[in-house]
């Protein structure tokens, strides 16, 4: 069984006990971990998700950055734009962000995916108020987008 | 011809309230970057009213012309005419002045208004320089640096003590003998120099907006420091993850897309320190700047590097940490937490924006080492 079609079941299992928190899947070499503050029928408000993965143990930066691009290409339904904007060649990994962040009156919102050679592709969602540090804050996805955002996980890395 | 030069001063004198009272602008957008010369700046001074020169009556109208009555009030000679079209709506474009002033005379200015304490240099003038001056007199020399003045006295002596001078026709002709030549001595001249090394994150977060602002920046620190010192050595040092000194032109005018690592940075300014630039010889300046997204990993080793290297070695150590679409990173906070108040040469800075630059020159250079 594939990460998504797992997640989707776990997430049924959370809803039903009206408890979020941790969903994980399995699917061979990938293990997904979805930490969630919140769920429903309809949407998830997700801490942080990342998918672990012994095929990315020995990736080279031109590795990473092939699937940094391939995401950057894949997640177009996440309302700002995702570019690669750093690519550290030293320590193998490639930084995504949205590209213009997400501007209002009171400061700006953004995603952050992170490839690492290891490996792993995570996605957190950070906030920059005006006159305060920046911090992570939680996403709130549709079930629906939060789905198709770990199947293009999936293609990314295949 | 002293009036003239009264005015002009007097003119000086307005300029420089004026650029006083605009400073924070000027600062600000950097307008003024570009037009720096050798040693002049050109300034546009917008608000400056230049003297000018006004039409008359002409002699239209007056006293004891015409036919008026006793006590009949005197109006202006001539009948108003209708003017064609109507009045225009739109503001005049105004006329910007354009003022040049000295690098050293904007330096004051900027000093004065920031309440900058001048720079004590630190230990001695260890390094020396040798100038030639032209203080004496020989007897031979090239034709172009002959003394005129002494060739003419010296050949008159000769022609008056051997009797050829005639009174009644003063002619005085030098031979080779009377010739005078000006001529130099080296001496050494002890002076105390100074060196600035720019170090700044290029990584694929800053972004043009981020590179200006330090650019308009180290414009007005270079100016400060330049006016300090009798000589100043700029280095610059581009990083990401890896690090390289370059020029000026290459170090406002890279992008790269590679990660950041600060360290990198610190390990290329103490090489240069070390192979280059003995804290000895040199009062030394560090300017660093970053929008502080530092990848975690890498701060212990830049921590290490900074307190056992460069800290010790350098005057000031200064970190603007500039305001990149994603807000600021977290690398000031850590340096803060590290370091906490043990170095009094480490100061901090957050540049949020370019209104920012004025507060952030002070915080920097005010504590006048």
């Amino acid at each position: 069984m594939n990460l998504h079609t797992a997640l989707d079941r776990q997430l049924v299992n959370l809803e039903s006990t009206g408890q979020a928190g941790l969903a994980t899947a399995l699917d061979g070499p990938r293990r997904l971990t979805c930490e969630l503050a919140d769920l429903n029928a309809l949407a998830v408000s997700l801490h942080r998700l990342e998918l672990a993965t012994t095929e990315l143990a020995t990736a080279d930066a031109a590795r990473l950055e092939r699937i940094g691009q391939s995401l950057a290409a894949r997640l177009t339904y996440l309302m700002e734009p995702i570019r690669p904007i750093e690519i550290d060649a030293v320590a193998c990994t490639v930084q995504l962000r949205s590209n213009p962040p997400q501007r209002d009156d009171d400061g700006r919102t953004y995603y952050e995916l992170l490839v690492r050679r290891g490996g792993s592709i995570s996605l957190t969602r950070f906030r920059k108020q005006n006159q305060n540090v920046r911090q992570q804050v939680t996403a709130t996805i549709t079930r629906e987008v939060l789905l198709r955002l770990v199947a293009d996980l999936e293609s990314a890395l295949d | 011809m002293l009036t003239i030069e009264r005015d002009l001063r007097r003119f000086r004198q307005i300029v420089r309230g004026r650029i006083r009272d605009n400073l924070r602008k000027y600062v600000t957008h950097g307008e003024m970057i570009g037009r720096k010369g050798r040693d002049l700046v050109s300034i546009p001074v917008p608000q400056l009213d230049v003297p000018h020169f006004r039409f008359g009556d002409n002699g239209a109208g007056g006293v004891g012309q015409g036919d008026g009555e006793e006590g009949q009030p005197i109006g202006k000679g001539g009948n108003p005419q209708q003017g064609h079209g109507p009045a225009g709506s739109d503001p005049g474009s105004g006329h910007l002045l354009e003022v040049e002033l000295s690098l050293d005379e904007l330096a004051e200015i900027l000093g004065e208004e920031l309440e900058l304490p001048r720079i004590e240099p630190r230990g001695e003038a260890a390094i020396v320089q040798q100038k030639a001056k032209y203080n004496s007199i020989r007897q031979t020399g090239p034709e172009s640096l002959r003394h005129f003045k002494r060739t003419y006295l010296r050949a008159l002596r000769r022609q008056i003590s051997t009797g050829v001078y005639e009174p009644d026709d003063p002619r005085v002709v030098p031979i080779k003998a009377d010739k005078q030549y000006r001529s130099w001595n080296t001496i050494e001249h002890p002076q105390v120099n100074a060196a600035v090394i720019y170090m700044m994150d290029v990584s694929g977060s800053m972004t043009d907006e981020q590179k200006e602002i330090v650019r308009t920046e180290a414009f007005w620190l270079d100016t400060w420091l330049a006016s300090q010192y009798q000589g100043i050595e700029t280095r610059y040092i581009i990083h990401d993850a890896v690090a390289k000194e370059v020029d000026e032109h290459t170090f406002y005018h890279t992008r790269e897309s590679g990660g950041t690592r600060i360290s990198s940075a610190y390990k290329v300014a103490a090489q240069l320190i070390e192979q280059q630039l003995p804290p000895s010889e040199w009062n030394l300046y560090c300017f660093q700047f970053s929008d502080g997204d530092n990848w975690g990993e890498d701060n212990e080793e830049a921590f290490r590097i900074l307190g056992d290297k460069l800290l010790p070695s350098v005057n000031l150590f200064c970190y603007g940490q500039v305001e990149s679409p994603y807000g600021s990173g977290e690398f000031l906070g850590h340096l803060q937490n590290h370091f906490g108040e043990e170095h009094d040469s480490l100061i901090l800075s957050e540049i949020a924006d370019k209104e920012a630059i004025y507060d952030s020159i002070k915080h920097f250079l005010g504590k006048g080492r």
